[in-house]
């Protein structure tokens, strides 16, 4: 869950985005890469990193030939809406209440069919956050352990070469992850990635990125990229056809 | 009429010795007795002799045979080669005119035998007809084993009149011992005995299953007889339907004693039925020139379904058709995903980038007959295409037409507005493209396809109704294209777009072109099969039955078919070809095959047969063909979609292949079972049993009754008993 940092102008606009209901998509859109936000218990959208996830998907539509949805908007843990598209996020940066059934069936059948998600902790420092997800995610998925994902994994060349993941903060050098059918499906940050690319509404950072600074949140940036690929090409990157290019081609550190 | 004596027929020979025995051995002893005495002897020895032979007269009890005989003619089958050898040159005409004339011949020479004729040349032996010959095979021993088992008189002797050239589905040796066994000679009469001077292609083979695009080995064996042929060039073609034939492999046979064969590696990209020609470049003189190209049906089947997928743009559509053809074991697909266009604003350097460039003139030129289908989803050629695009998109109909599979799927850089519109790629799709790139070519109203009627009834759609019923997921929009092509299916079209001409809009439909299939999927939505309130209640299953479904019709599953098709026999020109097809269980409606010759240019023709309430299989009449390759397709009811079926026509097949006559194996066979071989010329001095004599008619008269021989006996019994009475014995 994500503290209130947000003024209220802000909330607004992030609670209009996030909670109307959802407009017609144009032809073309629906397919379109979209970090909805996952809501549980009694948690709101609040604060930058409220906004984050539409400048996630700005830059992926920036810089790539992705379609992204730039107002991307919340789902309930519990609600149908969650089985709609295969893609949501999981960011706070607090301690989470136990998922109630409903909610831990409706991720469980999310997962199933296929979803990503993708869970950011937003205080690694102090870990709460994630420690808790995964305490939930494994009663949604009793019988998957948390693994850490290799570093020749495809989401760190899916897009660009990265040696490793950072986000506002440095944190590990890996991501975690939960796999079924040899698929991660899972992914654990604890890098505060939607911490490294909040935006003010005038465009500037709302977090400093320690310790790297701005290459530090370029890294971060293509991080987020790279999983956003991850999640419309799946394991694209790791088909035979792109092995000589990634043999030759190092990740910058 | 003929008259002799006999005794009573209800006596055996063994109660006749006894009885004889007794009769003389009485005499004996009386003799013995009565040896010495001097009173009555005579008259002792006289009564009791008397009295023997009357009661020995009284148990044999004499008749008078009448009888009236004839001589009947030898029962004699004679086996005339039904096979289509006998259509070659022989001693003076066809083989077939010589054994006729022999048969004249034979028949006239041996008068007094009882001919029956028969033809042979698969299974059983049967009536001569009067066509000419039309079998495939010469087993005679399938027809003189089989004529051994018959009920009635077996017959005294066999002549088999043909050119040798035999099959044998049961050895030699079988027939010959069970002729032996019965006694009964098995003579020939040759109607061929010189090798026509000919080059062939005596056999050609294939060392185990052909895999789509790897090496098969495939042996050639040439003949040539009476002709220069040292070496003689060959030519592996694949015939294909509406295009020019694929030269697959030439070269030369070395040839030694009129013999010789080279292994020659050759490569099908196409899964399924394949028709090959191997022909060879005869010298002059040839005399059999239908022999110099054999056609052959070859069924490559594939290890996996080597697919491209090539995707415009990086969506969750893409994101769910990868999944799934990556799930899919029977799928190898090689993908190319645009993930960077020309608008895209990438600052870091391309050392940094994961990024390789689309090899787009690889791809579709050298690299595109290596896949057995390609997926066009949501991209737009032109940027990529640029100055070269009319040739890859024409690289890419031929491809279909060569028997490639196509799939467009939707999406904003698809169809009209990827400038497909007008190219040669459009008339191998099953929907017509009227849009301009650039213009209006999007319906933006979020749509629920409508399962037309053919789409409900459809094979490929069945594993979808089996999850989702006939409920479909709502999607956002379509593209927007134009009438289905004649001869398409529409699965799926728009509930109230309509076309120029007003016709409901095509959003899924399909076709068959030339060798290949193509598919157009106008949405960008069908993940909303695999996602969604409607997709859940599958969980999630929906979109992979949709592409289970597809791509299995794609690449010919016969789970997707709308029939099974087979030859009822194998097709040769002169006799009638049969095809039978037998649809899906419930199936109604017409059987319409269209039947087109594998040529660049064919000409089709069309049957239709209706199919009867309740048949298991229905046969079609194709009649009788010309020597060549033909594609027959089979539409069942509105199953949707048409079943091929490849047939290799010939005017010989195997039985001209090896044209040479082959005297020394009748030979053997008569030499076996004591018969005889001689020329056709000499077919009326061939040797038959001789007739037989017959009696027909019989009359038995006793010479006198029963009771008569028995007071006799006991006359001349008593005459004994007084006469040893005056002679003082007992």
């Amino acid at each position: 869950m994500i503290d209130g940092r947000l003024g209220r102008r802000a909330l607004l606009a992030g609670a209009a985005a996030g909670l109307a209901a959802p407009r017609a998509l144009a032809f073309g859109d629906e397919g379109a890469f979209h970090p909805r936000l996952l809501l549980t218990g009694t948690s709101r959208l609040e604060g930058p990193r409220a906004r984050a996830t539409a400048r996630w998907a700005e830059d992926l539509r920036r810089q790539t030939s992705a379609p992204s949805r730039v107002t991307p908007g919340t789902v309930r843990a519990d609600a149908p809406q969650l089985l709609a598209e295969p893609f949501a996020v999981w960011a706070g940066e607090g301690a989470i209440a136990p998922l109630t059934i409903r909610e831990v069936e409706g991720l469980r059948k999310f997962l199933l069919i296929g979803g990503i998600l993708l869970v950011d902790d937003a205080a690694p420092e102090g870990g709460a956050f994630g420690r808790d997800a995964r305490r939930e995610l494994a009663r949604v998925l009793p019988e998957s352990a948390v693994i850490k994902l290799p570093e020749k994994h495809v989401v760190y060349h899916s897009f660009y070469l990265l040696a490793r993941p950072v986000g506002r903060v440095e944190g590990p050098d890996h991501l975690d992850a939960i796999s079924l059918a040899g698929t991660a499906q899972v992914l654990f940050s604890s890098h505060d990635l939607l911490g490294a690319l909040a935006r003010e509404r005038e465009g500037t950072p709302t977090y400093r990125v320690e310790p790297g600074g701005e290459r530090q949140r370029e890294l971060a940036t293509r991080l987020a990229v790279n999983i956003a690929m991850y999640v419309l090409c799946s394991n694209y990157k790791d088909d035979q056809v792109h092995a000589p290019m990634l043999m030759k081609r190092r990740a910058p550190k | 009429m003929d008259r002799t004596l006999a005794l009573s027929a209800d006596l055996s020979r063994a109660s006749i010795v006894v009885a004889v025995g007794l009769a003389a051995l009485g005499i004996a002893l009386l003799g013995l007795e009565v040896r010495g005495r001097r009173e009555s002897r005579w008259l002792v020895l006289a009564t009791g002799a008397a009295a023997a032979l009357l009661s020995l007269v009284a148990i044999l009890r004499p008749a008078s045979v009448r009888t009236k005989s004839a001589r009947v003619g030898a029962r004699v089958t004679v086996l005339v080669d039904r096979s289509r050898s006998m259509l070659l040159p022989g001693l003076g005409g066809t083989r077939d005119e010589v054994g006729a004339r022999a048969l004249a011949a034979l028949s006239h020479a041996a008068k007094d035998a009882r001919i029956t004729v028969s033809g042979f040349g698969e299974g059983p032996a049967s009536p001569v007809g009067d066509g000419p010959p039309s079998f495939v095979r010469s087993d005679l021993g399938a027809a003189v084993l089989r004529l051994l088992d018959e009920p009635g008189e077996p017959p005294a002797a066999l002549v088999v009149v043909s050119d040798g050239r035999l099959d044998a589905s049961r050895g030699d040796r079988e027939l010959t011992e069970a002729l032996s066994r019965r006694r009964i000679p098995l003579s020939a009469v040759a109607v061929a005995t010189d090798a026509p001077r000919d080059a062939s292609v005596l056999k050609v083979s294939t060392s185990g299953a052909a895999v789509a695009h790897q090496a098969t080995p495939m042996t050639i064996e040439v003949a040539c007889a009476g002709l220069s042929c040292d070496a003689v060039p060959y030519h592996v073609r694949e015939l294909l339907d509406g295009a020019a034939p694929q030269e697959l492999a030439s070269g030369t046979v070395s040839l030694s004693r009129g013999a010789g064969s080279v292994d020659v590696p050759i490569t099908l990209e196409r899964a399924g039925p394949r028709l090959v020609e191997v022909s060879i470049d005869a010298p002059s003189g040839d005399a059999i020139p239908d022999n110099d190209r054999r056609t052959l049906v070859v069924d490559v089947t594939r290890e996996r379904v080597r697919l491209l997928h090539v995707a415009g743009r990086p969506t969750y559509d893409v994101r769910a058709l990868r999944n799934w053809l990556k799930s899919n074991a029977s799928v190898d697909v090689i993908a190319f995903f645009i993930l960077r266009s020309d608008r895209s604003e990438v600052t870091a350097p391309d050392s940094e980038l994961a990024l390789i460039r689309f090899p787009v003139d690889e791809l579709f030129t050298t690299e595109l007959p290596t896949f057995d289908a390609v997926v066009l989803q949501d991209f737009d050629a032109v940027p990529y295409m640029r100055g070269e695009m009319s040739k890859y998109l024409r690289n890419l109909a031929e491809y279909v037409e060569r028997g490639g599979g196509l799939v467009m799927v939707g999406g904003p850089g698809s169809f009209s507005d990827g400038g497909y519109a007008g190219s040669d790629l459009a008339r191998v799709l099953p929907v017509k493209l009227e849009g301009r790139r650039g213009g209006d070519n999007v319906d933006q109203a979020r749509v629920a396809p409508r399962v037309t009627t053919q789409g409900a009834a459809a094979p490929m759609l069945a594993p979808v109704r089996a999850l989702l019923g006939g409920e479909l997921p709502t999607m956002p929009g379509a593209n927007i294209v134009g009438d289905a092509r004649d001869g398409a299916l529409v699965l799926w079209e728009h509930p109230t777009r309509v076309t120029s001409t007003g016709k409901p809009m095509p959003l899924l439909s399909l076709v068959e072109h030339g060798d290949g299939r193509s598919i157009a999927l106008g949405l960008d939505g069908a993940h909303r099969l695999g996602f969604g309130e409607v997709a859940a209640r599958a969980a999630g299953r929906g979109h992979g039955a949709l592409w289970d479904g597809l791509l299995g019709w794609l690449m010919r599953d016969p789970r997707f078919e709308p029939a099974q098709v087979e030859l009822v026999a194998p097709c040769l020109t002169g006799r009638p070809t049969k095809l039978r097809v037998v649809p899906l269980p419930g199936t109604t409606g017409d059987v319409v095959v269209d039947l087109v010759p594998a040529t660049e240019s064919p000409r089709g023709t069309v049957r239709r047969v209706a199919i009867p309430p309740g048949a298991g299989s229905v046969e079609v009449d194709l009649g009788a063909l010309e020597p060549g390759g033909y594609m027959a397709r089979v539409k069942v009811g509105d199953g949707g979609g048409a079943t091929r079926r490849a047939i290799a026509c010939e005017r010989g097949g195997d039985e001209w292949a090896d044209p040479r006559p082959d005297e020394a194996r009748l030979r053997a066979l008569a030499a076996a079972t004591s018969g005889e071989v001689v020329r056709a010329t000499d077919a009326a001095r061939l040797s038959l049993p001789a007739a037989a004599e017959v009696i027909s008619e019989m009359h038995v008269s006793p010479l006198a009754p029963a009771w008569a021989w028995t007071l006799l006996a006991t006359l001349a019994l008593g005459a004994h008993w007084i006469a040893r009475r005056r002679g003082g014995l007992s």
